[in-house]
């Protein structure tokens, strides 16, 4: 994207952002020199005793994947209400991030694209079957000469296997969190997705994941709720993935079912989770007969058939003349009105007329989306994203009645949360546990490390308890830190520190000396000290760096670990910390004499211990 | 959050000022050493389930033999049990039913008695989708996608008692099965060795990086990482002391190179130890026999082949612990009694299902077959499901982990406990008619 103007960022400002429901009684202001934004919001920090620096490192835990070194600095220098707003436009340029993207070529491919491109492994071998290539008999004893005919036949039609795409796929999302300049939208991005879960473990839906969250997701994650609800409801990874694809009236007695002979009949799965799980929340109020009557209601919203086989009726018809008989074509959307149930449905009470169409289904979602029990359910899962994972019901309430007043609006009701003195209460600041995808992040930005290869990193996420895009059930991954932290995942967690900071993930370079602005430190204290700084910027780390120092700085002690660990009967009963008091000299002269390689080894050891340890789990 | 506040307790590490050193604290070496492992548990009965993932077909693994409609549906799957034909016959277990021959080493284990097969065995959901018929199996709620939990979970949470290890639940998989999601501890661990502080070819400063981790999650102020720190640790001495890396299977039992074989090597590792494990998961895949599925030789065959010397290996390997032990497989579901037009078969409705333990009411196939004749079938096509997974399933956990709470384990489940653990269920009232 090339740098926009002045004109051109005050007038999307205007557009999307500006709540003229002005905060504090402020007025909004703006410097037209610079574009700079003025914000007409202030946030209360001073009064939960944070300072301006340690509420803008609070800030940036929260809605970015971790500060980057100075970034604190940045923040306070440009003013904390201005960068939230930079970052509620979610429009700063991003052009290295582009560049980073460019070497993939899957990315930005149509879901019909990838429908011809990725075919689903069974796929290739009808089709390889059925264009005479493989010879199913032939091929029964010999499994690798079958691979091979596969892989050629492959190659020939120019098809791809479907793990190339995710593979992509999972290394933009890696780039985007590490590297992307409007952080807010990917955090946003990860949560919305997250809340409308999709997965790839369900083989039907998982190639139009790509684009679900590139379409569909990204650019609504700032939008209006309402938006969110009725294109995901219309996506092809969430028809499949929760089934709606399939449902439609049952067949009256006598009629032709056609070309659906084998699927005919109502399916009540999304229009279970869209309550449940996506608008009013288990208990928001609805019953097993509103279910049965949205499912009903939204029958025929299916997917647009993408290969010929699935045409039918679609190719007998002009596009004109579908619409004519009810039906939608919108992108990869169809809403099949032979599928759609026309008797009347009430749902929730509010009752739909026989022979309806599309449009009910557009109804029943905005009602939906602007229902009370949604307001709270969305505002709770906000907070707890963002401020604790037990948020107060005031600050519920104050989202809630946002979220009802401005239609949704998710900038507005996300000011409302920062603007809150909860947000910047003491119980909620370094409360919330990084997701294992936040913590190897964060890790990355906190120490500019270059990407080369994001796939490591998503191997690392996966190991420590996230498998990002194959959360089984459409409840998403629980947001909260008992989940995240296991006795598993926390060794691995600090195996991950050690292994990112020693250069041990592959793909990932760190220079750590450069971080340090080119000084080496002295010794592991001064290590310690130097980069506990960089990487959790106001933390008062005083008590840790305290505690680790007569470990760290004695060489000798590895060796006398072997030592005492060859002997074991020795070494069982002596608490740790204490060897030094126990007529081992402090070998601080042993850490000088140290070779360079060894001075490299010790500082990569006292950065992983930093990513490690407890304090860098919060955020 | 339940607190495991017990396992430190429990332990005695933490009492025995058990502070590392070298990361085995001496007495737990010398054990290690003299291969008499540490026992800081009570001997807890453990329930170990696999998955088998891509729906295996059950007509396959346990074939009525004698009945013409499936020869003629299936001729080139076909087995016989008559020992003059091609390639090895059925293990002919009943004169109705035949074990497929690559799995003889379930044969003794059926005949003494410990080895319980269910045919017909399925969810009243008709789905013939993998993922959801998998996890409506697994959540425990065949009609319900948004059941946050999996059945396995709410099993740890009826056990009776708080978790008081970090391995109560352990799953042997990379991410977390849906079995296991929920609220009640549980764990995924891929490989048991891997439950260490490592830092490549510096074993010294990763043994520094672990006490200096170990102190300061000692002192945070996080109660959560505090605490989960603090079992991280003991249970990572525990695992070194046990020294798994050069762990032997008794009896010379020999496990199949293969990822189920490790998996319940390891799991026989944890229950050897007594770290306190009473649900253990895991899962063996590649059962989705679409092409070229094989009939004594192939896919199938070597699929049945690991699965039941992985689980044969395991139980001569349990030793002294099989009577505390419970194993149970299961699929999603089953495949088209019909073979299809590229040597395989579709996705169908029944399965089977091998339960194997001491309290096992073994030795026989349980379940309610009529012959494949086409009328008899679900949707003209399909092995019809006529006992559901769950009378099963909570069978198996009230015969052997007395879990008896019916209406937590298998919400909105109402019927019969089939009859295969001794002492629960009876009669024949468990059979559902198959849904049309």
């Amino acid at each position: 994207m090339v740098l926009l103007g002045g004109h051109f960022l005050l007038s999307s400002f205007m557009a999307g952002v500006l709540p003229m429901h002005a905060l504090d009684g402020a007025r909004l202001s703006l410097s037209s020199l610079d574009g700079t934004r003025i914000p007409p919001y202030r946030f209360p920090y001073r009064m939960a005793g944070l300072t301006e620096r340690q509420a803008a490192a609070h800030l940036l835990s929260r809605f970015t994947y971790g500060a980057t070194p100075g970034q604190v600095d940045a923040v306070v220098k440009m003013g904390l209400e201005t960068w939230w707003a930079q970052q509620l436009a979610a429009d700063l340029p991003d052009d290295s991030l582009a560049q980073c993207l460019s070497r993939y070529d899957a990315l930005q491919l149509t879901n019909q694209q990838v429908a011809d491109l990725y075919p689903k492994a069974g796929q290739v071998a009808r089709m390889a079957i059925k264009d005479g290539v493989i010879d199913k008999d032939s091929l029964k004893t010999d499994r690798v000469a079958y691979r091979e005919a596969i892989r050629n036949y492959m190659q020939e039609k120019g098809l791809k296997p479907e793990q190339d795409l995710f593979r992509q796929f999972f290394c933009q999302k890696v780039l985007r969190a590490a590297y992307g300049r409007n952080q807010l939208q990917e955090v946003m991005t990860d949560f919305w997705f997250n809340h409308f879960n999709v997965s790839i473990t369900k083989n039907d839906c998982a190639e139009f994941i790509p684009a679900y969250e590139r379409d569909v997701i990204r650019p609504n994650a700032l939008g209006h709720f309402g938006d969110l609800l009725l294109k995901t409801a219309k996506s092809p990874a969430m028809l499949y993935y929760l089934d709606n694809f399939s449902s439609s009236a049952p067949l009256a007695e006598g009629e032709d079912s056609g070309q659906f002979r084998k699927t005919r009949g109502l399916n009540e799965n999304y229009a279970r989770e869209v309550m449940e799980l996506h608008t009013m929340g288990v208990d928001g109020g609805y019953t097993q007969q509103d279910v049965t009557q949205a499912a009903r209601v939204l029958t025929g919203w299916t997917v647009y058939p993408m290969n010929d086989a699935g045409k039918g009726i679609i190719n007998r018809f002009s596009e004109d003349q579908l619409a004519r008989r009810g039906f939608v074509h919108e992108g990869d959307f169809l809403f099949n009105a032979n599928r759609h149930d026309k008797g009347e449905k009430i749902v929730l009470g509010h009752t739909f007329p026989a022979g309806g169409g599309y449009d009910e289904g557009v109804t029943l979602l905005e009602m939906l989306a602007h229902h009370l029990s949604t307001a709270r359910f969305i505002a709770r899962k906000l907070a707890v994203r963002f401020v604790s994972d037990d948020p107060s019901p005031a600050l519920i309430d104050k989202m809630a009645k946002t979220f009802l007043e401005k239609d949704g609006d998710i900038r507005q009701v996300l000011i409302t949360m920062v603007s809150a003195p909860e947000f910047w209460n003491s119980a909620a600041v370094r409360e919330k546990t990084k997701s294992p995808f936040e913590l190897a992040i964060g890790a990355v930005r906190s120490l500019h490390g270059v990407i080369e290869q994001p796939y490591p990193l998503y191997n690392w996420v996966s190991r420590m308890g996230e498998k990002k895009y194959y959360y089984q059930a459409p409840t998403g991954f629980p947001d909260k830190g008992s989940y995240w932290i296991n006795t598993g995942s926390l060794l691995n967690r600090m195996n991950f520190g050690l292994a990112l900071a020693t250069g041990r993930v592959p793909g990932v370079r760190i220079d750590l000396v450069a971080l340090n602005n080119g000084h080496e430190p002295e010794d592991a204290q001064a290590a310690l000290l130097a980069y506990s700084r960089i990487i959790l910027p106001e933390r008062n780390l005083d008590a840790t760096i305290k505690r680790l120092t007569p470990m760290l700085n004695d060489p000798g002690l590895s060796q006398k670990v072997d030592v005492a660990s060859s002997r074991a009967g020795d070494a069982g009963n002596t608490r740790p910390g204490q060897n030094g008091a126990e007529g081992m000299p402090a070998d601080n002269d042993m850490a000088m004499v140290a070779t360079n390689d060894q001075k490299a080894a010790q500082l990569g050891q006292v950065v992983g211990i930093i990513i490690g340890s407890p304090e860098f789990q919060r955020r | 959050m339940v607190t495991r506040r017990g396992f430190l307790k429990g332990g005695g590490l933490a009492l025995l000022g058990v502070g590392l050193m070298g990361g085995i604290p001496a007495f737990m070496a010398e054990a290690a050493a003299s291969d008499k492992l540490f026992r800081p548990y009570k001997r807890k009965r453990v329930l170990v389930c696999i998955f088998q993932r891509g729906a295996m077909d059950g007509l396959m693994a346990v074939t009525p033999f004698a009945d013409t409609y499936l020869q003629a549906a299936r001729p080139g799957l076909s087995l016989s049990a008559a020992k003059n034909g091609n390639g090895n016959p059925l293990i002919d277990l009943d004169g109705r039913w035949g074990l497929h021959p690559g799995m003889k080493a379930f044969e003794d284990l059926f005949r003494e008695g410990r080895l319980g097969i269910v045919h017909g065995i399925g969810s009243p959901n008709n789905t013939r989708s993998h993922f959801d018929a998998q996890d409506y199996m697994e959540s425990g709620t065949p009609f319900n996608k948004g059941t946050a939990s999996g059945w396995l979970n709410r099993a740890v949470g009826l056990l009776g008692h708080d978790a008081i290890t970090p391995f109560t639940a352990v799953s042997l998989t990379s991410a977390l099965p849906r079995s296991f999601y929920g609220d009640h501890p549980s764990v995924a661990i891929s490989n048991l060795q891997d439950f260490a502080i490592e830092l490549k070819s510096n074993p010294a400063g990763a043994n520094i990086a672990a006490r200096s981790f170990e102190d300061l999650y000692d002192q945070t102020s996080s109660g959560l990482l505090q605490e989960t720190g603090k079992e991280s640790f003991e249970a990572m001495k525990l695992l070194q002391a046990a020294n798994v890396r050069n762990y032997r299977p008794a009896n010379g039992a020999i496990y199949p190179n293969s990822p189920l074989g490790s998996s319940l090597r390891q799991i026989a590792q944890l229950i050897k130890m007594d770290v306190g494990l009473e649900v253990a998961f895991t899962e063996s895949n590649g059962w989705d026999t679409h092409f070229n599925q094989g009939t004594d030789n192939g896919i199938f065959a070597r699929n049945v082949a690991d699965l039941s010397n992985s689980i044969a290996a395991f139980w001569k390997d349990l030793d002294a612990s099989q009577d505390d032990v419970t194993l149970m497989t299961m699929t999603e579901f089953g495949r088209t009694v019909h073979q299809n037009g590229t040597g395989g078969t579709d996705h169908g409705r029944a399965s089977c299902n091998f339960i194997l333990g001491n309290d096992v009411g073994g030795g026989k196939v349980y379940g309610n077959v009529a012959t494949l004749a086409t009328e008899n079938l679900e949707d003209g096509r399909d092995l019809p499901v006529t006992t559901d997974f769950r009378s099963v399933f909570s069978a198996v956990a009230d015969g052997h982990l007395q879990i008896a709470n019916d209406r937590v384990l298998f919400p909105d489940w109402v019927g019969a406990k089939a009859p295969v653990m001794r002492g629960v269920g009876g009669g024949h009232d468990f059979f559902i008619t198959a849904s049309k």
